[in-house]
């Protein structure tokens, strides 16, 4: 089974690769949510994805149903994502790592099954669509700026540069609150809650906030996903897409939110990448053997390198 | 708001009563009573698996009580959640020292100051630019603390590149950040050497003298508690068995027997 | 070894019975885990009379019946997940993809080399419990040795699941295959009751296996070690527990069940997918949290419980929520009584 290359060159497909950047944009906002988490307060939350649904569902709801303005839908289903972040939470940050993780699954899949099963609300299994008009009206006025510099027809830029200064606005924030002292109680409890809770710090109400903000952050990736692929289903959020974005974490380095970005661009320029070879398998065994090497380079990553490529050693706090 | 007691005044800073904790059907503490004077540095002692951690983590809040009074100050923090009480004026060590290791000395020091407004989202909105002149004033006061224990040299070091004694040190300075009133000190010479041990008890001493901190104790090294506590409390099989002064806890025929229990059961 | 300060007499009798019971961990109302089944068992009795009540004898009867079906299998798996817990700590991620592996390993034998299906049952148990063992000496006894954290093996486990999942993917492909069992005739039994034979056949082995754990468990010195080291690892070494040989023994028997499991769900389902094994990881996951994690005994009888309680739930509601059934016994557990019913403490 030797793979060979096709005879294009693969450069000559900007427009694809300008797509793997808006894949890979989004995917580290996504995963900004989980370092916050993991890397900073020390949370395993494995249903970021419910999350990036929440804030999808809801905005293209509040869009298609009620008739909202985007400008309005957007700021309110972020609220309301953070607001599930909060209720799922505050049960579940009680618990001993191992059952956090668990109750997390449990929720992603509590929101993946009535995404798919309320079927008046969202469309089930055939999903939502036509809530970007608000962003093709941008679009093309952003089309229209870029072709005074021949660039008119490169579509996705648009896309590519909302997406990645978004990113880059998250991450300063993030940078920022991460120098405060709020941010220094956050790792204090990613370390030793009890030591935390010794001097006077509510570890409780952190974690949920942590939970909370990750929330906020997810449905905005899940806002750019959905007007990249123009429509909202089910399919999208699911517990693959979180764990890419945990692989992606590990990669860039566990307490590193710079390298969340190294980390997005690297996975998946190696992931589509592979497209160029021209293997003997069909679709669905190409998709499976992408996620086998996902799945490689978590458990290489984690097994010989668990600080990525941009984590500090003495950060490192791995705690169960 | 807790109604200040003035130094001096007789009531006791904390009071323990009837406290009971079981697990299954082990009771770790099984009623246990007595009280601490403000200002006084008070030993806990007895056998091992007496309940004297344990008591430690019932006043503290880590380990809710099955039933009983735990009070400080005139007031009651049963089943009070450990930050809740660590913020009413307690501040304690750990038996296995909880220095923060993937931060700084710094770090360390500087989250242990009280009334931050900044450590909240709320905070940070509110008072968006003095809370860094909060700050300054916090990174000054820790640093006369870490002089203080000389740690000075050590302020930006990963806590993790301390040695255990440094460590423990680095634990008694931050605590001492909140301001507390009473200090539980969980076996705050164990596995330091002498010289160390030395200077720990030489601190607790000043800070009694100088800001009238109260030190409740757990030791094992009969020769420390002679020669530092102002009171003992013994404690055997979960209860309080004699409480008073040194020597005369010693010379208590009970206090005698539970230990010497103890020792058979090592010889046997 | 001293014994501890104070020996409560029923503490002794515990610490026979379950495998793990420190006297932290058997809170509550301090009945022993033995006494704790018994009621489980006389619960579940009484629950089977309150339906044939209230929806006649058949179906409820029948419902019964098929979530002994479902039960058997969830507890198999379940039971292999609470073994690897206890004695390791560790969340095998993995684990529904063991029983995937154990299934395509069947599948091979039984359909592509046309050997008889206990023939292939008896290597898919064989197989999976060898890659439990392969992956314990290639990859958990070397990150335990570097001192991995728990965030690390967390996320190594699923990394092994994915793995494990899609290579079975890009090796079998996705379309649903069968194994090469009697699908057909079926069989009546006690007034209206009826089951495919190769359910009866699942029931009846999956039983039979479980009994024989849970035997060995509490009788074999093995088992009596697993438990020692699932209550307390260096008390356990002291006493000259070889801990190496036990954690393999551990993944062996954990792979043998999961292997078991695999082929049990494949053979009552009728099909399989690459992907069935980790959809049915959140069962198994509501399974032993609903025993207490960590407790074999307990994911015995938290499989049994779900897979009933999911199938007497249709009587009642669409047959479509079931899984939902599932889902809310995880939740409910999870707010209500993490520790299970009869586990250590989830709260910190």
């Amino acid at each position: 089974m030797i793979p060979h290359l096709i005879g294009i060159t693969p450069f000559a497909h900007a427009d694809f690769w300008l797509g793997v950047g808006i894949v890979a944009g989004i995917y580290a906002i996504f995963t900004l949510g989980l370092q916050l988490n993991v890397g900073f307060t020390g949370i395993v939350n494995l249903g970021q994805a419910g999350f990036m649904a929440i804030g999808a569902y809801a905005m293209a709801i509040l869009i298609l149903t009620y008739g909202w303005s985007p400008w309005l839908a957007l700021p309110v289903a972020t609220l309301i994502a953070m607001l599930a972040g909060v209720i799922v939470a505050m049960p579940s940050v009680r618990l001993r790592g191992d059952y956090l993780a668990i109750a997390t699954i449990a929720a992603a899949e509590i929101v993946q099954s009535t995404a798919q099963n309320a079927i008046s609300l969202t469309g089930g299994n055939n999903g939502l669509l036509g809530f970007d008009a608000g962003w093709q009206t941008i679009q093309v006025w952003l089309l229209g700026a870029l072709s005074t510099i021949g660039l008119g027809d490169m579509d996705q830029i648009p896309l590519l540069a909302v997406t990645w200064i978004t990113f880059a606005v998250l991450l300063t924030t993030l940078l920022t609150l991460q120098h405060t002292p709020w941010g220094r109680v956050l790792r204090a409890i990613r370390e030793d809650e009890d030591a935390a809770e010794a001097l006077g710090k509510n570890a409780y109400a952190y974690k949920v906030q942590s939970l909370a903000l990750a929330a906020g952050i997810g449905a905005i990736a899940g806002y750019l996903l959905a007007i990249n692929i123009t429509l909202i289903y089910p399919g999208t959020y699911s517990a693959d897409f979180t764990f890419i974005g945990f692989a992606i974490l590990v990669l860039g380095g566990l307490g590193s939110y710079s390298g969340v970005a190294l980390g997005s661009v690297l996975l998946w320029f190696v992931l589509e990448g592979a497209r160029f070879l021209d293997l003997p398998l069909s679709a669905d065994k190409v998709a499976a053997l992408r996620l086998l090497i996902v799945g490689l380079v978590l458990i290489l990553v984690m097994a010989l390198r668990p600080q990525g490529i941009l984590g500090k050693r003495e950060e490192m706090v791995l705690r169960g | 708001m807790a109604a200040r007691h003035e130094q001096g005044r007789k009531d006791p800073i904390f009071a323990v009563r009837d406290l009971v904790k079981g697990f299954g059907g082990l009771m770790a503490v099984d009623g246990a009573t007595f009280q601490v004077s403000r200002g006084s540095i008070t030993a806990l002692i007895g056998p091992n698996g007496a309940g004297k951690t344990t008591l430690f983590n019932l006043a503290t809040g880590f380990i809710k009580p099955d039933r009983g009074a735990i009070e400080f100050e005139g007031q009651s923090v049963f089943r009070r959640p450990p930050h809740a009480v660590a913020r009413r004026g307690i501040g304690r060590t750990f038996q296995i020292t909880k220095a923060l290791t993937a931060m700084t000395v710094m770090d360390n020091m500087m989250l242990a100051a009280p009334d931050q407004p900044a450590e909240q989202l709320l905070g940070l909105l509110t008072h968006p630019f003095s809370w860094r002149r909060q700050e300054q004033s916090i990174r000054d006061r820790s640093m006369e603390l870490l002089e203080r224990f000389r740690l000075a040299s050590l302020a930006y070091a990963y806590a993790g590149t301390l040695s255990g004694g440094q460590r423990k040190l680095l634990e008694f300075a931050r605590l001492l950040m909140a301001k507390p009133r009473m200090v539980l000190l969980d076996e705050p010479l164990a596995g330091v050497n002498p010289v160390l041990g030395q200077q720990i008890l030489a601190h607790v001493h000043e800070l009694r003298s100088e800001q009238g901190i109260t030190f409740l104790f757990i030791e094992h090294d009969m020769e420390v508690v002679m020669n530092n506590a102002d009171r003992v409390i013994v404690m055997a099989f979960g209860r309080v068995i004699a409480s008073g002064l040194p020597l005369e806890v010693r010379r208590d025929q009970r206090v005698i027997d539970a230990y010497l229990g103890a020792h058979a059961e090592d010889v046997a | 070894m001293r014994p501890p300060r104070h020996p409560p007499f029923f503490l002794m009798l515990t610490t026979a019975s379950s495998l793990e019971a420190t006297p932290s961990e058997t809170a509550g109302l301090g009945l022993s885990t033995g006494a704790r089944g018994l009621a489980l068992l006389g619960g579940a009795a009484v629950v089977v009379l309150i339906l044939i009540a209230v929806k006649g004898y058949q179906p409820a009867a029948q419902a019964t019946a098929n979530g002994l079906v479902a039960g058997t299998y969830f507890a198999l798996g379940a039971v292999g997940l609470a073994l690897v817990f206890g004695v390791l700590r560790l969340v095998n991620f993995a684990h529904g993809d063991f029983l995937t592996f154990g299934a395509y390993t069947a599948l091979l034998a039984n359909a592509f080399f046309r050997l008889p299906i206990i023939v292939a049952t008896a290597i898919a148990i064989a197989a999976t419990a060898l890659l439990g063992a392969i992956l314990e000496l290639a990859i958990w006894r070397p990150m335990r040795a570097r001192h991995a954290g728990g965030l690390q093996l967390l996320l190594i486990a699923i990394g092994l699941a994915y793995v494990i999942r899609n290579g079975i993917q890009i090796v079998a492909g996705t379309e649903p295959r069968s194994l090469q069992v009697d699908v057909t005739s079926a069989v009546s039994f006690m007034g209206g009751i009826r089951l495919g034979t190769t359910e009866l056949a699942v029931v009846l082995i999956g039983l039979v296996v479980l009994l024989l754990v849970a035997v060995l468990l509490s009788v074999s010195r093995l088992g009596k070690e697993m438990r020692a080291l699932a209550d307390n690892v260096s008390l356990a070494e002291v006493a000259g527990v070889d801990t190496g040989r036990v954690i393999i023994a551990t993944w062996l028997v954990a792979g043998g069940l999961a292997g078991l499991a695999g082929v049990l769900v494949a053979a009552a389902v009728g099909v399989l997918t690459p992907q069935f094994g980790f959809q049915l990881l959140l069962s198994l996951f509501a399974a032993t949290v609903l025993g207490g994690i960590g407790n074999a005994y307990g994911a015995l009888a938290g499989g049994l419980l779900l897979g009933l309680t999911q199938e007497w739930s249709t009587l009642f509601i669409d047959p479509r929520w079931k899984l939902a059934v599932g889902f809310a016994i995880l939740i409910l557990t999870l707010l209500i009584r993490p520790n299970g019913l009869l586990g250590r403490p989830a709260l910190k």
